[in-house]
C-alpha cells in the first residue's frame, strides 16, 4: 500500500513537471503553424499566441490526433475553430475522430454537400456536439483578437451561386472545374507580418484568380498535395512564398507530388518540404521573425 | 471433427449468417472494418462502407462471398469485402445494451482526457481493448515483446476478482461474496470483449473460487490443467490458437520456474524472474507464430512491468468514478499519464534499436528439442536445490 502511495507522489511530481514544461512550450505568445504528417491528405494545426486552437482539415484517418496531442498542452481539450476546406475523405475523416475526443467551439466550411459515408458520419459527429456549420465566402475574416486572423479568399459568393445552379450531382467528378476542389476554401492566415496561404485542394484556375489579391506570403501550403494541376507559373510569381509545404503520403496511388509541380517550385527558387519525406513541419513566429522547427 | 470444421470454408464461398459485434469497428477514409465471428467461432475480417456506423453489441446479418488468405506463417485469415449487411437489432439483449453503454462511457472518458496513444495503452492494460491503437504503436509493442500487457489476461481477472471479493466481503458472507465476485468477472469479460486469454483466466478464477466454496485447497497447476481441459473440450479449435498456446505455456512457466529460484528472490528480481520464466516457456511459440523475437524483450519487460499494477488500479478506479464523479476520474487519469508516457518512451526507444531475430520457418523438431532441454534444465536445478 505504501508503495502505491509513493508512486502517486512521484506521479504528481512528474505531472507538475509536465505542466510547467508544456505551459512554457505551448503558451509562449507566438503563433505555431503545423502541417501534420497524416499520410495522403491534409491536416493543418494552428495555435495562436493567446492559445486558441485551430484545425484546418483532419486528414484521411485518426493520425491527426497524435499531431494535436504533440502540439497542445495535455489539459487543453478544446479546439476553438475547426475548418473543413472541402468535403473529401482525405480532408474530413480525421475531423470525426477529433469531434469524438475534443470539445469543438466553432465549425466553418463551404456550402457544399456530399453523399459519401464519411460526410454523413461527420454530420452525425457534429450533431452530437450541437454544432452547426457556418458557411464562409471570400472577404470574411475571423479575428482572434491577438493579431491573428484568418481571411477567406475563395470561393466568392458569385462563384458559389452560379455553380450551385448546375447539377450538384456532377460536382464530385474529379478534374472538372465544377468538382468540389473548384469550390475548395482558400484561406490566408496572418499574424503581424507573417502570412501563410492555406489552399486545400484548390486548382490552378481558381489559384490564378486569387493570386494578385493575396500578394506575397511567407508560407504556402501547396495546393492538392502537389498535383500537376495545382499551381501555375503566374501564381507562384505573384505570391512568391519563402517556404512551400507539400502534405502528401509516401507512395500514394495518384503519383503526388507531380514532377512538374516540384520543377515549378525549383524554378522559382522556392524551398519546399514534403510531409512524406520530412515528416510534420512546424513553423513558429512572433509576427516579425519566423523559425522552422523540423 | 475439429479438422473437418476447419476446412469447411473455402475461397469464394457464399455465406449468409448472423452475428453479434463483440468489438468496435475501425474507420479509415470512407470505409469501416469489422471483425465478426462466424457461427463456428472463426474470425472474419469484413470491410464495408463507413456509413451506417455499426457498434459493439449490435446484432447484424451478413450475406457475401468469403475470401481465404494464406499468411506467411501458414495460418489463414478469412475476409469479406462489402457484404450485404442488415442491422437486425441494436443489442442482443438488455444486458448487452447496458454493458455496451458502460463500455462506451469508459472509452469516451479515457479518450477525452488522455492523448491518443496513452488512452489506447491504458484501455489495453485495464480492459484488453485493442481497437484504439494506432498501427505504429501496436507494431512497436509487438517488436519489443510487451503485447501480453495489453491482452486482458490472468492478471486483470485476478485483480478484478480480488477487488470485487474485497468489497463484497466487507458486508456479506464469504460464500455470497464469492458468487458476486464471479458475476463481476463475467461482467468484466463482456466489457473486455471475449478473448482466449481472458476466458482462460476467468474459468481459472471461477474454478479457484468454486474450490474455495467447496472448501478444497486450490492448487494452481492442477486448476490450470483442468481449465485447459475444459476449454479444449468446449472449443477444440483453441488447440491451434496462438493466444491460447501462449497463455497456457506462460502461465505454466510462471507457476513452475520461479519456485526453483526462490533463493535469489528479492524485491527487484521479482518482475525480472517472472518475465524470464514466461519468455523461457513461450519462446518457440513466439518464434513460430510471429517470426520475430526481440533480444531486448526481457529488458523492456523488466523496465515497464512495474507500471502495470499501478495503472490497473488507477485506471480501474478512474473507470468506476467516470459514472460517479467525473472530475476525480479525470484526476486519476492524469495521474496515469506519467507512467503511460514512461511506458511509451521505453517501448519506442527499444523498438527502434536493432536486435530482433527473424525466423521464416521453425521446424517442429526444434520446438520439441527446446522443451526437452528446458525440462531437463529445470529438473537439474530442482535436484540441485534439494541436495
Amino acid at each position: 500500500m505504501t508503495k502505491y502511495f509513493y508512486l502517486i507522489i512521484v506521479s504528481l511530481f512528474f505531472l507538475g513537471g509536465f505542466f510547467f514544461y508544456q505551459n512554457a512550450k505551448f503558451n509562449d505568445g507566438k503563433l505555431h503553424l503545423v502541417v501534420c504528417d497524416v499520410g495522403q491528405g491534409d491536416a493543418i494545426f494552428i495555435r495562436t499566441p493567446n492559445g486558441s486552437d485551430i484545425l484546418v482539415d483532419g486528414g484521411p484517418d485518426d493520425s491527426v490526433l497524435s499531431c494535436l496531442s504533440n502540439h497542445m498542452p495535455f489539459w487543453d481539450r478544446t479546439i476553438e475553430l475547426m475548418v473543413l476546406s472541402h468535403p473529401h475523405a482525405d480532408h474530413l475523416t480525421g475531423l470525426i475522430s477529433v469531434l469524438n475526443r475534443y470539445k469543438v467551439m466553432h465549425y466553418v466550411t463551404e456550402n457544399v454537400e456530399n453523399a459519401t459515408s464519411s460526410f454523413k458520419r461527420l454530420q452525425a459527429a457534429l450533431a452530437v456536439q450541437h454544432l452547426t456549420a457556418k458557411y464562409t465566402t471570400s472577404g470574411e475574416r475571423i479575428d482572434f483578437t491577438d493579431k491573428t486572423d484568418l481571411l477567406t479568399v475563395w470561393p466568392t459568393k458569385d462563384w458559389m451561386e452560379t455553380l450551385k445552379l448546375q447539377d450538384s450531382k456532377n460536382l464530385d467528378t474529379e478534374g472538372s472545374s465544377l468538382d468540389v476542389n473548384g469550390f475548395c476554401l482558400i484561406q490566408l492566415l496572418s499574424f503581424g507580418n507573417f502570412k501563410a496561404l492555406l489552399t486545400g485542394d484548390a486548382g490552378q484556375i481558381v489559384e490564378d484568380k486569387v493570386a494578385a489579391g493575396v500578394g506575397k506570403v511567407d508560407v504556402l501550403k501547396v495546393p492538392h498535395h502537389g498535383s500537376a494541376t495545382g499551381m501555375s507559373d503566374y501564381f507562384l510569381s505573384e505570391i512568391n512564398p519563402r517556404l512551400a509545404i507539400i502534405s502528401v503520403g509516401a507512395n500514394n496511388k495518384y503519383g503526388h507530388p507531380a514532377k512538374s509541380a516540384l520543377n515549378l517550385l525549383s524554378s522559382h527558387n522556392i524551398k519546399y518540404l514534403r510531409t512524406d519525406q520530412d515528416g510534420e513541419v512546424e513553423i513558429v513566429t512572433d509576427g516579425k521573425t519566423t523559425r522552422l522547427v523540423n | 471433427m475439429f479438422y473437418s470444421q476447419k476446412t469447411q470454408y473455402h475461397d469464394g464461398q457464399s455465406l449468409s449468417f448472423k452475428t453479434t459485434l463483440l468489438s468496435d469497428p475501425k474507420f479509415t477514409g470512407n470505409y469501416q472494418d469489422l471483425s465478426v465471428n462466424l457461427p463456428t467461432g472463426e474470425l472474419v475480417f469484413v470491410q464495408t462502407m463507413g456509413y451506417p456506423e455499426y457498434e459493439y453489441g449490435q446484432r447484424i446479418s451478413l450475406i457475401g462471398k468469403l475470401k481465404v488468405r494464406l499468411l506467411n506463417d501458414k495460418s489463414t485469415i478469412l475476409s469479406m469485402s462489402f457484404p450485404k449487411i442488415e442491422h437486425v437489432k441494436n443489442s442482443e439483449n438488455y444486458w448487452l445494451a447496458v454493458i455496451n453503454s458502460v463500455r462506451q462511457k469508459i472509452i469516451n472518458q479515457f479518450q477525452s482526457v488522455l492523448p491518443k496513444d496513452s488512452s489506447a495503452l491504458l484501455l489495453g492494460i485495464v480492459f484488453g481493448i485493442k481497437e484504439d491503437f494506432s498501427n505504429n504503436f501496436l507494431q512497436d509493442l509487438k517488436t519489443v515483446g510487451v503485447m501480453h500487457v495489453i491482452a486482458a489476461s490472468g492478471m486483470n481477472v485476478t485483480m478484478v476478482s480480488g477487488f470485487f471479493f474485497y468489497i463484497f466481503a466487507l458486508f456479506l458472507k464469504r460464500q455470497w461474496a464469492i458468487v458476486l465476485s464471479l458475476m463481476g468477472i463475467i461482467f468484466y469479460d463482456f466489457l473486455a470483449g471475449f478473448q482466449a486469454s481472458i476466458i482462460r483466466a476467468s474459468i481459472m478464477a471461477g474454478l479457484a473460487f468454486s474450490s474455495q466454496i467447496l472448501g478444497r485447497q486450490r492448487d494452481g497447476i492442477y486448476v490450470l490443467f483442468l481449465t485447459a481441459f475444459i476449454m479444449l473440450f468446449l472449443w477444440p479449435q483453441f488447440l491451434t490458437d496462438i493466444g491460447f498456446q501462449l497463455s497456457f505455456a506462460s502461465t505454466l512457466g510462471i507457476m513452475i520456474i520461479p519456485q526453483l529460484f526462490k533463493k535469489w528472490e528479492n524485491a527487484f528480481s521479482g518482475d525480472l524472474l517472472t518475465t524470464v520464466s514466461a519468455q523461457a516457456a513461450t519462446l518457440p511459440i513466439l518464434l513460430g507464430s510471429f517470426g520475430t523475437y526481440s533480444v531486448w524483450s526481457v529488458v523492456v519487460n523488466a523496465l515497464v512491468l512495474w507500471t502495470v499494477p499501478v495503472l490497473m488500479i488507477l485506471g480501474g478506479f478512474a473507470a468506476i468514478l467516470a459514472f460517479v464523479f467525473s472530475p476525480l476520474s479525470k484526476f486519476l487519469l492524469y495521474l496515469c499519464l506519467p507512467f503511460l508516457i514512461y511506458f511509451q518512451v521505453v517501448a519506442d526507444f527499444f523498438a527502434n534499436l536493432k536486435g530482433s531475430i527473424n525466423i521464416q520457418n521453425l521446424p517442429w523438431q526444434l520446438t520439441v528439442a527446446y522443451y526437452l532441454l528446458l525440462v531437463s534444465v529445470l529438473v537439474f536445478v530442482f535436484q540441485k536445490s534439494h541436495d
